[in-house]
């Protein structure tokens, strides 16, 4: 049996074991109940109060990175932070180490099984997204950019997976791994946002580019700087905007086009670098260390 | 020790393990040969888990080498353990699956094709004694069906080699005869079984080689004959009579072929030089001195004298 198929069947047991969780099926259902809320309110009081009829027929674009905003990169901690560890605890990782499948085809499969699942978990809220959005506001423009704008929240979202499932793997605790990593989505969400003021106010750069180094940023601007850079939105548009940029634009006095591809090659790169690196500590603790016993 | 020989099918050599600075196994070496059960024995934490791990290539060893058929399972896992079967201790199977389903997956891991593992999953099931259970989810399961799902899993590909860790443990005494039974089937069709168990009496029942362990060193390793041999060191008599008389002691005590006569009420403890029965002789004598004989009983060396005398060996 070839290397691509044993990574294959610890892909059917990751969806399998991972659909088993209720607390990822909670969550997947909290997303959505919490997307069509938010739109609701937009469409009873965001409609009449500040939203231009241009602003409305881009309504799928807020309604579906919304729909991602908090649950998802929470639902891709909970599945990643389960993958290893769980498999530790239970006393299950001895089980399926024991078969004839390499420690890095095993680690291939589940990380591959719980990314493609966190994918087709993202795909329910963006077709939610768009639909709620053809709902309230009529017809929608320019949803021929619906896929990439999937692909871009799908590779975004690869920051919070990577870094829940290296922790799944170098903690070996489940529990410990999935609030350790919400820690950092909370915390450097908090950090960035207070790096980015603090730059406004002192205009240091240092302070400009350890906001954007810090994780949350790249996963968080990386799609809705993608729409930018894709489409023309209008200018009233508040759900694409970033304050950093238009900042930024007014003190170098260039167009924010021009700083938006800059800041999408930044959040492309600093999405890769952190999950590679987390990945690789996660192989790197994997091949170097025992299996550790049951322990739940 | 025994020589390596074409014949083996798992060789250990010279495995020492550390976890920190404590040391669970200290150069352990042992050969399983092909067709052989192989009883591992020890106290609780002796090593044997430790042993059984490293084997897997589960844990890495700090020294030393494991080989299964041949192959180092740390270096080549694929190929090591292809035609490796294993149940672990207690073991806590994946209780979102249905028996069937998780046997379906093994078989996969495997590379077993559709209809092969149909039919194997439907044998299985059948052989271990949970065919009206293929279908039920496992958390729905006792702990002695888990332990004999555990069984069927080991045996989805057909091993060659059986790893079992304390495999009939929480199962009734019927499925414990049960699969006593299959353990010397599978022996007598070439196959090799490894079981570590605490049941020394199971160990005896159905191994014909055994290994014990103590803090990490191994202290014996052969044939289960053999170790009864190595570690016997004196066989007794055992005789009730009716009346103990000093005539018959003294009788007794006058034999070439025994040691020492000890009295307790009207029973007498003979001591011999040789590990031979003389119990024919020795009842001839009594009759002889007009002894009544109630009982007369050959205590030799069981498995369990032997397991204490090795460990305090060890010591």
């Amino acid at each position: 049996m070839s290397a691509l198929r044993r990574i294959n069947v610890i892909v059917g047991y990751e969806w399998r074991r991972a659909i088993a969780k209720k607390s990822v099926l909670t969550l997947i259902i909290l997303a959505i109940a919490f997307q069509t809320l938010i739109m609701v309110v937009f469409s009873r009081f965001g409609a009449t109060m500040f939203l231009t009829d241009e602003d409305k027929s881009f309504m799928w674009i807020y309604s579906v990175l919304q729909g991602q905003g908090f649950f998802i990169p929470l639902i891709a901690i909970v599945i990643a932070g389960g993958s290893m560890s769980e498999e530790y605890e239970h006393g299950t990782a001895d089980i399926l180490l024991s078969k004839p499948i390499t420690r890095v085809e095993y680690m291939s499969g589940k990380f591959l099984g719980g990314f493609s699942l966190l994918a087709l978990v993202e795909a329910l809220p963006t077709v939610v997204g768009v639909v709620l959005a053809v709902w309230f506001f009529g017809p929608q423009n320019s949803l021929q950019y619906v896929p990439l704008l999937f692909l871009a929240i799908v590779y975004s979202s690869l920051i919070f997976f990577c870094l829940s499932f290296m922790f799944s793997e170098v903690l070996r605790r489940s529990t410990l791994a999935i609030l350790i990593a919400f820690a950092i989505l909370i915390a450097s969400s908090i950090i960035s946002q207070l790096l980015a003021s603090l730059y406004m106010i002192t205009g240091e750069y240092l302070h400009f580019y350890l906001s954007r180094g810090i994780p949350t940023w790249g996963a968080s601007y990386f799609p809705s700087l993608l729409i930018k850079e894709l489409m023309t939105l209008p200018s009233t548009a508040f759900f694409a905007s970033d304050p950093l940029i238009s900042f930024e634009a007014a003190k170098r006095g260039v167009s924010e086009t021009i700083l938006v591809g800059e800041a999408l090659q930044q959040a492309a790169i600093i999405v890769a670098v952190y999950a590679i690196i987390f990945i690789l500590v996660a192989v790197y603790r994997l091949r170097k260390s025992d299996v550790t016993k049951k322990t739940a | 020790m025994n020589a390596l020989s074409s014949q083996s099918v798992i060789t250990v050599s010279d495995l020492t393990k550390f976890y920190g600075d404590f040391k669970a196994l200290d150069s352990v070496s042992f050969v399983v040969e092909k067709g052989w059960i192989y009883g591992y024995l020890g106290p609780n934490g002796a090593g044997k888990t430790t042993t059984i791990r490293t084997m897997l290539g589960l844990l890495k060893p700090n020294q030393g080498e494991v080989q299964i058929t041949g192959i180092n399972p740390t270096k080549d896992p694929v190929q090591a353990l292809q035609s490796l079967g294993y149940a672990p201790e207690l073991p806590t199977l994946q209780t979102f699956f249905t028996g069937e389903q998780l046997l379906d997956f093994m078989g996969k891991m495997f590379g077993l094709g559709v209809q092969a593992r149909k039919e194997r999953i439907k044998q299985l099931l059948d052989l271990v004694g949970l065919k009206e259970w293929g279908d039920k989810k496992i958390g729905k399961y006792s702990k002695g069906m888990v332990q004999r799902l555990s069984v069927g899993l080991a045996l989805i590909n057909n091993p060659v080699v059986l790893i079992m860790d304390e495999p009939t443990i929480g199962m009734d005494p019927e499925a414990t005869a049960h699969f006593r039974n299959l353990f010397t089937n599978l022996s007598k069709e070439g196959k090799t079984v490894f079981i570590s168990s605490h049941l020394l009496d199971e160990v005896q029942r159905i191994c014909t080689h055994v290994g014990m362990i103590n803090k990490g060193k191994m202290v014996f390793t052969g044939p289960i004959a053999q170790v009864l041999e190595a570690f016997t060191q004196q066989w007794v008599i055992e005789a009730e009579l009716e009346k103990v008389t000093e005539t018959i002691v003294s009788s007794l005590k006058n034999l070439d072929y025994v040691e020492d006569v000890k009295v307790e009420g009207n029973k007498l403890r003979i001591e011999l030089k040789e590990k031979k029965d003389f119990r024919g002789e020795i009842s001839s004598e009594i009759f002889n001195r007009k002894g009544v004989l109630l009982s007369l009983n050959l205590h030799k060396i069981t498995l369990e004298d032997a397991y204490l005398r090795a460990l305090k060996g060890g010591q």
